[in-house]
């Protein structure tokens, strides 16, 4: 009676899964167009990609371990239902959704999770965190088709986020029976994932191109039939597309907001995508103990002479929002975000008088002489003009800035090793929009970090030793209370600092022709649509 | 001929020498590739591990040493950005660049020559002025703003046009027009110049006095003499066209050469601007050849010895 049950229960299944395909398919037409200002390296495997792009391009054929939350923005469930810390701390697990598929029908599994962080992590990987992932992870074991354990070189309290696409591309997963029986090369020409669309085709330079799978998938079923991302450089051109009706999407920058608006477009501003800071060099040095600089008062009054009003209003169109301490978005985890978005309120705010008040204290009533390296980082090039908008603010209370201008990758070269030309001086910067800001932290204050703003190895003064003391106290919290308690002391040395100050909290901008595609909200935070291409419905599905 | 020719060959092959030692090494202080690659906070330490894994970590001098061995075995290296073999990269994009220039070149000559040709025999007149205009106009246009221009013309308000990328006849269009603009202009100043003074040599006196008719003048004596220049221009233009379409190619989102030389640059990725660089360096080198060689053909009087 029980077998026949289950044989009757398992029929049922069966022609509800087969309805649900049917119905998935049928439902599916016509095919939606983005064009974008770059694709990357554009390579289908994902250990080749370094950067952002693979968030378009490779998101919709691959799932990643760790997901979105859609509505709030940062981590929430991926191919992984839930992940937990073990007690010691020393291990991660994380428990995988059960029936999942690639697209060859093979199921996916811890072992392919395995295979995907080893190889990830390979010689070969060229992902921008595999170097990371390697100091972290000790060894990774498979404990049942549904569950991996990562074992980690020490506490690692943030580990899963970057395994998230929310943070990074090292979550994503790759078929290991397939890899290993079709080979690497066959891999890259034919890729296979598990994600809610199939590779079709890739024409470097040009486009790639997807088809919708069948069945419903658990990132949503995609009610286009087919998806084509066009690597369109030019950004009047991209909006040209989008009015002519060539593309349904297209990215842009807030200089094209006005013309979008006036063609009658619908202009999707996503929250919270990054923030555009501003930051002092080498401090620390003995070489700049008299510095006007060194006074953490005249730091302060650079930024109170910023009117970031102004700047969003009329450099970001209105299309920009006040900025939270350093790093943080209203995503951020461990943070009390209604105490640090009032903080920014009433400490960012624009008050020349008490800017030129502070400066007499110092002893610069007449101003100084500024340095600064204006620059914009890929992604962000309205950044320049926010810079501009700064260095004016800064010559209205008496500052002479000498203003320089870099292209990014020029500007790299000099921050890096001894970051002799930057020293004492003031450059424009960016932070990522990422629910986890410690890892900007990391990088941008503790001695060991790309940027130690606050001291390096071999010269970490007293404040420089406190933060790096606070720093991993925060890494290593496994008490999410004491973990918030120790991220809000971090976020106050460095917002009290003034050494890296935001200016405004940057949205991504995209141009959506509402004839070719349907009223979509995206991912706070994400300036892309990997994981929001399935759910773009069509215009007569849900009309803007 | 032979001996010129092969003598052009082994300045040529100098020259690429030279070309190659200055694109590697001016390359490699514009920036490095890792730091395009590497999230804004990255560590030293994962900066190191990728400098690595790209094996850039020796020393220049050692870098140049296994890029010349390569070089000679015909392998320009791999791209950093596309892991593929460079040329593999650089002659999947040539064909989309080629398809370009002969339209634009048709459609260079085919305004230039009769305009030229009418502008220096009707000096002073009302399509000598309008053709100063149109020189003037597409000489100073930035094919940028005119590219632009066009789309939203003939795309965006009548929809006549695809706005961009490579499609059928029609795709070909605009970006012809902005490509051949800047050709049509040079080469009309330079045609109606030369046949001005070819006009007023000599032998074109000679044959007026002996009764030759003027449509054989101009298009068999005058013209013939008239193009010598234009070719030598002919030869800059081939050499522009296909390294120096970026803008025509980045606005028409067209996945040529240009912008390849463009992404490559950006993107720091040394071994695909070596091998964008050799090899066009060698088209023009070619081309300049074959019109060395044309000269002979278009000007008995010129000889290689």
């Amino acid at each position: 009676m029980l077998r026949r049950s289950r044989l009757l229960g398992g029929v049922a299944a069966s022609v509800l899964a087969a309805f649900s395909v049917a119905h998935a398919a049928d439902h599916q037409e016509g095919t939606l167009v983005v064009a974008l200002e770059t694709l990357g390296g554009q390579t289908m495997d994902p250990i080749l990609e370094d950067r952002a792009p693979h968030a378009h391009y490779q998101a919709p054929i691959f799932d990643a371990l760790i997901g979105f939350n859609f509505e709030q923005g940062g981590l929430g469930p991926g191919v992984t239902e839930k992940w937990e810390l073990a007690e010691d701390g020393l291990s991660w697990v994380f428990h995988l959704q059960k029936g999942l598929k690639w697209h060859n029908g093979d199921p996916l599994t811890a072992h392919d999770v395995k295979f995907s962080l080893e190889r990830t992590m390979s010689e070969e990987s060229l992902s921008s965190r595999a170097a990371a992932l390697r100091r972290n992870v000790k060894s990774i074991e498979v404990v049942d088709d549904h569950t991996v354990r990562v074992y980690t070189k020490g506490v690692q309290v943030h580990f899963p986020a970057g395994l998230s696409r929310a943070v990074f591309q090292e979550g994503q997963l790759m078929p290991k029976n397939y890899i290993e029986t079709v080979g690497v090369e066959k891999f890259r020409e034919e890729p296979v994932g598990s994600g809610p669309w199939k590779f079709v085709e890739s024409v470097p330079g040009d486009y790639v191109e997807f088809e919708a799978v069948e069945g419903p998938h658990w990132r949503g079923t995609p009610n286009f039939k087919r998806l084509r991302i066009l690597l369109v450089p030019e950004e009047s051109t991209r909006v040209a597309m989008v009015r002519t009706g060539e593309a349904a999407i297209a990215s842009i920058s807030p200089e094209s907001i006005r013309e979008v608006e006036a063609a009658k477009l619908k202009l999707i501003s996503v929250p919270a995508t990054m923030q555009a800071i501003y930051q002092f060099w080498g401090m620390y040095k003995d070489s700049q103990k008299d510095s006007p600089l060194a006074d953490v008062r005249v730091r302060e009054a650079l930024s109170l002479a910023i009117d970031r009003q102004q700047i969003i209003d009329h450099v970001m169109y209105g299309q920009a929002r006040w900025p939270m301490p350093f790093a943080t978005f209203p995503y951020a985890v461990d943070t009390d975000i209604e105490k640090w978005q009032a903080w920014g309120r009433e400490a960012l705010r624009y008050d020349p008088e008490r800017a030129k008040e502070l400066l007499a204290e110092a002893g610069y009533p007449d101003g100084f002489e500024l340095k600064f390296a204006n620059t914009a980082l890929p992604g962000t090039p309205y950044m320049t003009q926010i810079g501009i908008a700064v260095a004016d603010f800064w010559q209205k209370i008496g500052v002479n800035v000498d203003i320089k201008h870099y292209e990014w990758g020029a500007f790299r070269l000099l921050y890096r090793g001894d970051q002799k030309a930057l020293t004492g001086a003031a450059s424009m910067f960016r932070t990522a929009g990422r629910p986890v800001a410690v890892a900007r932290y990391s990088g941008g204050f503790t001695s060991k970090g790309g940027h130690h703003l606050f001291g390096e190895e071999g010269d970490c003064n007293d404040f420089c030793q406190a933060y790096d003391k606070l720093h991993q106290e925060v890494v290593t919290a496994q008490d999410s209370e004491e973990r918030a308690r120790k991220t809000d002391e971090m976020l106050t040395m460095v917002a009290d600092s003034w050494i890296a100050v935001p200016i405004i909290e940057g949205m991504g901008y995209w141009a959506v022709n509402p004839e070719k595609v349907g009223a979509f909200k995206p991912i706070p935070g994400r300036h892309e649509f990997g994981d929001v291409f399935e759910r773009m419905p069509r215009p007569e599905q849900k009309p803007w | 001929m032979q001996r010129y020719i092969l003598q052009r060959l082994v300045q040529g092959v100098i020259l690429l020498v030279v070309v190659t030692s200055v694109v590697f090494f001016i390359g490699r202080m514009t920036g490095n590739p890792v730091d395009m690659m590497l999230p804004e906070d990255a560590t030293e330490e994962d900066r190191q591990d990728m400098i690595e894994r790209l094996e850039l970590d020796g020393s220049v001098m050692d870098q140049f040493g296994v890029f010349i061995v390569d070089a000679v075995q015909g392998d320009l290296g791999t791209s950093i950005r596309y892991r593929q073999p460079a040329t593999d990269i650089f002659f999947s994009r040539l064909p989309n660049t080629l398809a370009m220039i002969p339209p634009a070149m048709i459609l260079a000559i085919a305004m230039a020559i009769p305009l030229g040709i009418l502008s220096a025999l009707r000096r002073g007149g009302i399509i000598d002025r309008i053709s100063a205009t149109i020189a003037v106009l597409g000489i100073s246009t930035p094919n940028f703003w005119l590219g632009i221009v066009l789309i939203y013309l003939f795309s965006v308000t009548w929809g006549w046009l695809p706005s961009s990328r490579m499609g059928g006849p029609l795709n070909y269009i605009m970006p012809t027009v902005t490509l051949g603009t800047f050709l049509v202009a040079g080469f009309m100043r330079l045609i109606r110049s030369s046949m001005l003074e070819t006009l007023d040599s000599e032998f074109v006196k000679l044959a007026r006095i002996k009764g030759v008719s003027e449509t054989a003048i101009v298009w068999k004596h005058c013209l013939r003499n008239a193009l010598i220049p234009v070719l030598s221009l002919w030869g800059v233009f081939m050499g522009g066209l296909v390294t120096g379409a970026i803008v025509t190619e980045t606005v028409f989102a067209w996945p040529g050469i240009g912008r390849l030389t463009y992404e490559a640059v950006i993107f720091r990725d040394y071994p695909l601007l070596q091998a964008v660089i050799i090899m066009d360096a060698i088209f023009i080198l070619f081309i300049n050849l074959l019109v060395d060689i044309l000269y002979a053909y278009v000007d008995p009087r010129i000889r290689f010895e």
